[in-house]
């Protein structure tokens, strides 16, 4: 019996196809939206696991004190002295354009708890010539390979990335075969991060064309409890992993797919909830006829297992295709943000097709939860009637202004407690805020609309066709007020975001003006600069050079500066502090302005970013202990300076002290040149006189560009789910008004046989919606600044270190109202034409039935 | 018995080592046991044809695919308790003399890997290391030179001091941080010859000819310092070097051996060893050596000897003997050698049972000596 019930049911859709188009249009956006989101943070998250199973991030790592490179008699000096260190040597090369990173590991003293280290399939193989390059098979795609074709073959290299500072008579020397120019034979291992090329340490040497210099000496954690003398010991815990970088990233991505999910529910419920009304009819006659109860909720409940299967498989298949579209930019700004490697083509796990699966349907029962229990509760007897639902429907408005101010309430609790946590915490309890504003200022919504209608219906008593529009509006109510809400939600979002990304980049290309005050910038390598650096001074056309320069320190523990402590280790960055750019560096915080915080620097203080200051809770005037080649030393932060786009903590010193006290190395060279200097005589004259190419010297526009293109490519991502939500949430409104415009057009008729004319009778839902749009578009304005707020004063500080000022956009808001109102129109417009199409005698036979 | 800790070093440095055995386990044809059955023609072959000659040959000889310096010792400590100790530098060729590299940074010819381990009682704890050859490097991370004479790995080092080549030596070996760490200091002299294992020095172990360049240092008499369980204790006692070489060990149907090196208490030593497989009609090959005072060796037929598993023990989930008959007619010897604890497995990247015995007269139980006991492939 239950399938005939079923088929009796789904006959209905055979005579509506719109609302099944509807409800499948619902689910499919919703779960759409969520699996392509889902589907970029599995990828993310397995890339994060694979570089984690490395190396890096849980071996503890030696450097010297003295801030020389390590070497292989660094190495092997250990080893005899009994120190368990293995080498790694890492370097980029480009393949087929494509930028690749080498890693050379010595496999017979990597610590074995290591993926790599245990990995001593045809040991001999790998460290024998030809040796052999380990890659993860989702590599090959870059290298325009297949799984079949790749083992054994031998990739050319392109050329050698950032061959380190040795010269060229050293290459020169030690070339066995065409090795410099080709990767040993590729042999496959899926456990390696992408886009990364093991093989061993002497292979690597030989294409990276470093003899004896290494990037790193690992030992396995805690396996050397104090460093070997003239040695400097970091754990491998105090090293931030992708994974932990990241982890506020790919939350706000969760947060805006799970907007669009939620939006795209509406849809659902707007369509399950019509089906139902519409089928109340056919309902009671089943129930009449014997059908019990339970049987009927069954039938329903198949169905809607039956439109679940539907459109999670739709919503999955375009999730995937749109988490390919959005990968490559979410995998550029990974590494352009956090130096985090993420593979550019899916990789999804067994677990994330069970969870998409069960969002999808989770939610499809969720909003037809209602429709269950009202099948449940039919009474047969009832009739629908219009005036008794709308009764009943002020008893659902009062049920949702109390439901408002109870999560007003808790956003209200979420704001204190935020506001008890220490600044850069609280990325959670923030998008709770956020979700519970959303929530209750949507639950506001129709409560207010009601309100509003009530008063316009006093105000137009005089005006029988406006004060019968406005009535008509309110019975519509039930039925549009979840699209409202859905739109009122993706206009809030959107305005919030949009003003966010606008500040941000107003802030950002700002404080690049600032950062970048010199023309001209020359990178290469340290041992390189450093000469380089008298030779531009000897130049007539160089009016200033300004070195800049790296090293790290590790930051010991305020209240124990001792050799045991808990230690940290922090990036140095060294400037030189000359009017050209101390008169525009920025600066966020200063004990007594800009001028004495300058002078401070000179004088043995240290400026800190941004980030430091938020993760460590420190402020202008604090001092910090840091752990010198002198020893430990303390330094008072004279300053904190906004260092946007770095995800780590870091300390300013000018660059001689950096250079002179902490070990560091150039980094590069500023370069501030005559008026009258002939910029292209002085590259070509750095290019013969060092072994530079003359893409070592950059313009600061081109920075800026560059700088620019990766701040846009950052929040593509953004946009894209922002602009999809309000897609979305027209979609929803569209939905709700074609599945009504059948039953609209019977209530015009009528209207229109008391001689109403037809245009007014097609322009009069335009004018109904658009208003109604309109007030929704007001109400979320304020919304939206709310959101935007939260975003730069607490989300941001807590997902990247900085806090942006707030920004408002009078064009954004402009464009929010316009696109509630276009949006609006829209929808309304389709059932409009439909009923200017229909003929007076299709009118007449409406009202008839 | 210093080749089969040669087998485990050669198990972990021949190519497959652990991992690549553990994964295709029945795509290889049997190659004996750790590998050292594997057809070598393209390295230099280990025959009779020359004699041994000093000092040269306590080096390494990088032609031959593998080679090792071992050291056991049955030692006592200042309280009276037996420990026994052992320290095993091995070489392996990853190619023949022909294919080797140029010389570059890091490209190597040859891994080295060294076993320490000590055992007291029931307590048995070893250690590990791997190092390859640096072929710009003389002074490399690990090596052996002939004179004057040194071996090393990391900072494990055995080395002889000017003038006394391989005659007195010095051994330092630890391994582990703080609490963890164990280790010895030793001064080790010879009391005796050197003994050279066949006919000059090459040592058949299987009936087709396959076999070894042999020699051994058993009189060795040892001081020292031993660490072990947080503590550090004065030890004496004596020991036994081996040293040997092959390109081809084994035979392929050799899957491993039971290998004994004992010090009698009437001076004399005894070195046998049981092959399993490769015998003749496809039996265990047997061989035994028993040396003299002076250092003469008289070698005992298979025929002659017989060694016998008495009794056996779980131990790292295998079945162990533990405890042997060895009976060389000859020489009136009736034996029973019996493992002081079972607990010696090395858990190294090539595992296997290594550990001190004492050795008594079979019918009075009377204690006759003590010694080394090495079994692989179980």
């Amino acid at each position: 019996m239950i399938l005939r019930v079923l088929a009796t049911l789904l006959a209905h859709y055979r005579r509506h196809p719109g609302q099944l188009a509807m409800l499948l249009l619902g689910l499919w956006v919703a779960s759409a939206l969520w699996s392509s989101v889902q589907a970029v943070n599995a990828t993310a998250k397995d890339s994060y696991a694979r570089a984690n199973a490395l190396f890096s991030a849980n071996l503890d790592e030696l450097s010297r004190r003295d801030g020389q490179p390590l070497t292989r008699e660094d190495y092997l000096r250990l080893r005899r002295e009994g120190f368990p260190v293995s080498p790694i040597l890492e370097g980029t090369l480009e393949i087929d354009g494509e930028r690749l990173t080498i890693v050379g590991i010595e496999p017979l003293t990597l610590p074995s708890s290591n993926t790599l280290g245990a990995s001593g399939a045809a040991l001999t193989a790998f460290i024998t010539p030809p040796w052999q390059t380990r890659l993860a098979p989702d590599t090959l795609d870059l290298l325009g390979l297949s799984r079949q074709q790749a083992p054994g073959m031998t990739p050319a290299v392109d050329s050698a990335g950032d061959r380190a500072g040795d010269s060229a008579e050293d290459r020169a020397g030690d070339s066995i075969e065409d090795s410099g120019q080709r990767l040993p034979p590729l042999a496959l291992r899926t456990d390696l991060p992408p886009n990364t090329l093991v093989m061993d340490i002497a292979a690597a040497a030989l294409l990276l064309d470093r003899d004896n210099t290494l990037s790193q000496l690992v030992t396995a954690p805690g396996a050397l409890s104090t460093a070997p003398e003239g040695y400097r010991l970091t754990r491998a815990a105090t090293l931030a992993s992708p994974e932990q970088l990241t982890e506020s990233f790919h939350l706000n991505l969760t947060a805006l797919a799970l907007l669009s999910l939620v939006v795209g529910l509406f849809i659902v419920q707007a369509a399950l909830g019509l089906a139902m009304e519409q089928r109340l009819t056919t309902l009671r006659t089943l129930r009449a006829l014997g059908v019990p109860a339970a049987t009927l909720v069954m039938a329903i409940l198949l169905e809607l297992l039956v439109f679940g299967v539907l459109g999670a498989a739709l919503g999955l298949a375009s999730g995937i295709w749109l988490a390919g579209q959005l990968l490559p930019d979410v995998a550029t700004t990974l590494s352009s943000l956090y130096q985090a490697d993420v593979n550019r083509s899916l990789v999804l796990p067994w677990h994330y097709w069970v969870g998409s699966l069960a969002i999808t349907f989770g939610g499809l029962l969720l909003a037809g939860s209602g429709v269950l229990w009202r099948a449940a509760r039919l009474n047969v007897l009832a009739l629908g009637q219009s005036q008794a639902w709308r009764l009943a429907y002020q008893r659902q408005l009062n049920r949702m202004t109390l439901g408002a101010a109870a999560v007003a309430v808790l956003a209200l609790g979420l704001v204190l407690w935020l506001s008890l946590l220490p600044p850069g915490q609280g990325v959670l309890i923030s998008f709770g805020f956020v979700a519970a504003l959303l929530l209750s200022s949507a639950l506001c919504l129709p409560p207010l609309i009601n309100g509003v209608l009530h008063l316009l219906q006093r105000w137009l008593r005089r005006h029988p066709l406006a004060h019968w529009a406005v009535a008509d509006i309110q019975l519509q109510l039930p039925r549009l007020s979840l699209a409202m809400m859905a739109l009122l939600i993706a206009l809030a979002t959107n305005l919030g975001v949009s003003s966010m990304v606008g500040g941000f980049r107003l802030t950002f290309l700002d404080w690049l003006d600032q950062r970048l005050a010199a023309p001209l910038y020359v990178n290469a390598s340290p041992s390189t600069l450093a000469p380089m650096l008298d030779w531009l001074d000897a130049r007539p056309d160089v009016a200033e050079t300004l070195p800049t320069a790296r090293g790290s320190v590790d930051l010991l523990a305020m209240d124990d500066a001792q050799e045991q402590g808990t230690r940290k280790r922090i990036a140095l960055f060294g400037i030189t502090p000359a009017p050209t750019i101390t008169d525009r560096w920025p600066l966020l915080d200063t004990t007594e302005g800009r001028p004495t915080a300058w002078a401070a620097l000179s004088a043995n203080s240290v400026f800190i970013n941004e980030q430091m200051a938020v993760a460590q809770q420190l402020v202008p005037g604090d001092a910090v202990t840091l752990d010198t080649p002198q020893g430990a030393r303390p330094f008072e932060i004279a300053a904190v300076y906004p260092d946007y786009g770095n995800p780590r903590q870091q300390i300013l010193v000018p660059t001689e002290v950096l250079i002179q006290r902490f070990g560091g190395e150039v980094a590069s060279i500023g370069l501030v040149v005559n008026d009258r200097a002939d910029r292209q005589a002085l590259r070509q004259a750095m290019t013969d006189r060092f072994d530079v190419s003359t893409e070592a010297m950059v313009d600061q526009q081109e920075i800026k560009r560059l700088a620019t293109q990766i701040f846009e490519r950052t929040f593509t991502i953004t946009r894209a789910l922002n602009g999809l939500t309000l897609g979305v949430a027209a979609l929803a409104l569209l939905a709700t008004l074609l599945a009504q415009a059948r039953e609209r057009r019977r209530q015009l008729a009528s209207l229109w046989a008391l001689g109403v004319p037809r245009k007014t009778l097609t322009f009069l839902p335009l004018f109904q919606l658009g208003g109604l749009a309109l007030f929704t578009g007001v109400v979320a304005i304020p919304l939206g600044i709310a959101i935007t707020w939260t975003l730069v004063a607490i989300i941001n500080v807590a997902a990247f270190g900085w806090r942006l000022p707030l920004y408002l956009f009078p064009w954004d808001i402009l464009i929010t109202l316009i696109t509630a109102l276009g949006v609006a129109l829209a929808a309304a417009a389709l059932p409009s034409i439909q009923l200017w199409r229909t003929s007076p005698q299709a009118m007449l036979n409406q009202g008839a039935t | 018995m210093n080749y089969f800790r040669l087998s485990t070093a050669l198990v972990a440095m021949a190519c497959a080592t652990l991992i690549g055995c553990q994964e295709s386990p029945s795509d290889a044809a049997p190659q004996g046991f750790a590998g050292l059955g594997e057809n070598a023609e393209e390295f230099a072959q280990a025959d009779a044809s020359t004699p041994l000659s000093f000092p040269r040959d306590h080096g390494s000889h990088p032609d031959y695919r593998i080679e090792w310096w071992y050291l056991t010792a049955n030692l006592e400590d200042d309280k009276g308790e037996p420990l026994g100790l052992q320290w095993t530098l091995f070489r392996q060729a990853l190619t023949p003399p022909d294919e080797r590299p140029a010389p570059s940074p890091w490209a190597a010819d040859q891994v080295w890997m060294a076993h320490l381990g000590i055992s007291r009682g029931e307590t048995h704890v070893a250690a590990e290391r791997f190092a390859r050859s640096h072929s710009e490097h003389t002074n490399g991370q690990a090596g052996a030179e002939a004179a004057p004479f040194q071996a090393w790995i990391d900072d494990w080092l055995l080395e002889s001091p000017p003038g006394a080549n391989f005659e007195d030596f010095t051994l330092q070996a630890y391994s582990g941080e703080g609490a963890d760490r164990f280790g010895y200091t030793l001064t080790l002299s010879a009391q005796g010859p050197l003994v050279w294992h066949g006919e000059n020095g090459f040592n058949a172990k299987t009936v087709e000819g396959q076999g070894s360049r042999y020699y051994s240092q058993p009189f060795l008499s040892i001081t020292g310092r031993v660490t072990l369980s947080g503590e550090t204790r004065e030890v004496s006692g004596q020991g036994w070097l081996d040293r040997e070489w092959s390109s081809q060990l084994l035979s392929q149907e050799q899957t491993g051996w039971d290998w004994f090196s004992l010090h009698l208490d009437d001076g004399r030593k005894l070195m046998a060893y049981r092959l399993r497989g490769g015998g003749e009609a496809g039996g265990d090959y047997v061989f035994a050596h028993l040396i003299s005072v002076d250092g003469q060796t008289q070698l005992i037929g298979a025929d002659r000897v017989t060694l016998t598993p008495l009794e056996t023990q779980t131990v790292a989930n295998r079945d162990i003997p533990t405890r042997w008959s060895l009976t060389l007619p000859d020489a009136g010897l009736q034996l029973i050698v019996e493992a002081r604890h079972p607990n010696r497995w090395m858990p190294t990247s090539v595992p296997y049972w290594e550990g001190d015995v004492v050795v008594r007269q079979a019918e009075t139980q009377e204690n006759v000596g003590v010694g080394y006991l090495e079994m692989t492939g179980y």
